[in-house]
């Protein structure tokens, strides 16, 4: 890296820094929706009646097994065929809501099955309703397990944000890119986006792993 | 890479039926808009890239303008679409875009999911030399045989494309467009085998430092890309580009070509049409 690279990254700061708001903004929005999305999956799918149970077994499988990309692509073009036309940015954050709802539905999922059901049948003999035992007595308990596994998912998730750039969101990586482009500096600027990339996600684990500590007590 | 460009197949495919009932034509829609919706890329220059300032520009950027300039008499009434390259043909059949101007290769595959404009540029592939080379001109490169490297981005075709013009050269290729340059600086190649447009664009970017070695190969034909089935909306755009190289708004045309290929397109003869010859 030369002196001119310092200079084209100064002329480049306000590019790569909407290009990083836009990153974790998507990556943010779309962790907190699909994480919500993921606690009703979960639940239903280990407490929830048959129907809703199969339904939310059939969404899980349907979007774990299906690539990113594709998800992005679909939640771009798809909904085109019906006449709404989502623009960019919202199909993007859609797809991986949708891809994050999976992926956390199974890992509530697994957790909540992982508490013996004896605790269950406790709460509902001293009079607790269901929603009142999952509040107080599952998901406390559940939320240690889910942590490590949720933070991976977002950690992904701030990697599978990048796919965005196919379809025109302004991510940090299409800026880096856009930059390249110019500069034909590629070698530096993916260097770049490298550190930064993983940056962000050491942000997101550390802060998980505080979390973690703090429940641990 | 190719697994987007086989779903976005995929998908444009079984959506190109699907949004084909319209009322009236995509020309009274622009024009009831107010703005013309342009697909493009952000990365290519310089076709289509952002400057140091953040600004999208290029000669498809222009081109868009004088489409909109057309419509609107207004240039600067155009939103653009940011798209993948393997975004072009999804994005029309399905009516993101009303067109997309991003140095689209017109290929006969193509032209059965998308209807072509009239060409805007020839595209062909050329030798960069650095100015004080040994070898003077492409018949140098030639009479001195395997002694010549080449660098070439890779690609599958790079080693065979590159033998089309230099049939002994040696090639290496590279991952990206700085190191095929970065190789000729440090004289690890002889010249850079690289498209015309991109050629161009290098050499005005860096003035003396480099020639062109007077040969290009390889021709391909960009066009303007547009959904098929509205003759009214083909033919206005076809009407405006024709226009722009060879009529009344030659002079803007005439201006960005200088800017982003260093060279003067030639004028327009008067008198008997040239289309018609």
């Amino acid at each position: 890296m030369d002196a001119s690279f310092f200079d084209e990254l100064w002329m480049a700061r306000s590019a790569l820094a909407s290009g990083l708001f836009c990153t974790i903004g998507v990556s943010a929005a779309a962790i907190t929706a699909g994480s919500l999305l993921g606690l009703l999956i979960g639940v239903s799918l280990a407490e929830g009646p048959k129907p809703l149970k199969l339904a939310c077994r059939i969404y899980v499988d349907v979007l774990r097994g299906t690539p990113v990309l594709v998800l992005v692509l679909a939640a771009f073009y798809l909904p085109a065929v019906f006449r709404l036309n989502l623009d960019a940015l919202t199909s993007g954050i859609l797809a991986l809501t949708l891809f994050c709802g999976a992926h956390v539905g199974e890992i509530v999922r697994g957790a909540l099955q992982s508490i013996p059901p004896g605790q269950i049948e406790a709460g509902r003999s001293i009079g607790l309703t269901y929603p009142k035992i999952l509040v107080y007595v599952l998901l406390p308990q559940a939320l240690r397990s889910i942590l490590p596994t949720w933070i991976n998912t977002g950690v992904e998730l701030v990697k599978a944000s990048t796919l965005l750039s196919v379809i025109g969101v302004g991510d940090f990586l299409l800026k880096v890119q856009e930059i390249i482009g110019r500069t034909f500096m590629s070698l530096d600027f993916y260097v770049l986006a490298g550190c930064f990339y993983l940056a962000v996600n050491f942000a997101v684990e550390r802060l998980g792993k505080a979390v973690e500590r703090r429940l641990a007590h | 890479m190719r697994t987007a460009a086989l779903a976005l197949g995929v998908f444009a495919f079984g959506l190109g039926a699907a949004g084909s009932a319209k009322a009236e034509g995509k020309l009274q829609e622009v024009l009831k808009r107010g703005k013309l919706i342009v697909g493009t890329g952000s990365t290519n220059p310089p076709w289509e890239f952002k400057d140091a300032s953040g600004n999208l520009v290029g000669y498809d950027i222009d081109i868009a303008r004088l489409i909109a300039k057309g419509l609107f008499n207004d240039p600067s009434k155009v939103e653009f679409v940011v798209q993948a390259s393997d975004a072009r043909i999804p994005n029309i059949t399905t009516d993101k875009v009303d067109i997309t101007c991003q140095a689209m290769t017109v290929t006969a595959q193509r032209a059965q999911q998308v209807a072509f404009t009239i060409p805007y540029y020839r595209e062909g592939v050329g030798l960069l030399e650095p100015k004080n080379s040994k070898y003077a001109d492409y018949a140098a490169l030639k009479a001195a045989g395997s002694k010549v490297t080449i660098s070439v981005l890779q690609n599958v075709y790079a080693e065979q494309m590159v033998h089309q013009a230099l049939p002994e050269a040696k090639v290496d290729q590279y991952d990206s467009f700085d190191l095929i340059y970065q190789a000729v600086n440090s004289g690890r190649a002889d010249a850079a085998a690289t498209d015309m447009s991109a050629l161009r664009w290098y050499l005005k970017q860096n003035p003396g430092k480099y020639t062109d070695a007077g040969y290009g190969w390889n021709p391909q034909t960009y066009s303007c890309a547009v959904k098929q089935g509205d003759a009214d909306w083909l033919q206005y755009v076809n009407t405006a580009l024709r226009e722009a190289m060879t009529g009344v708004d030659f002079e803007d045309y005439k201006k960005s070509f200088e800017t982003w290929f260093g060279e003067t397109p030639p004028e327009p003869k008067i008198g008997f049409p040239s289309e018609m010859r």
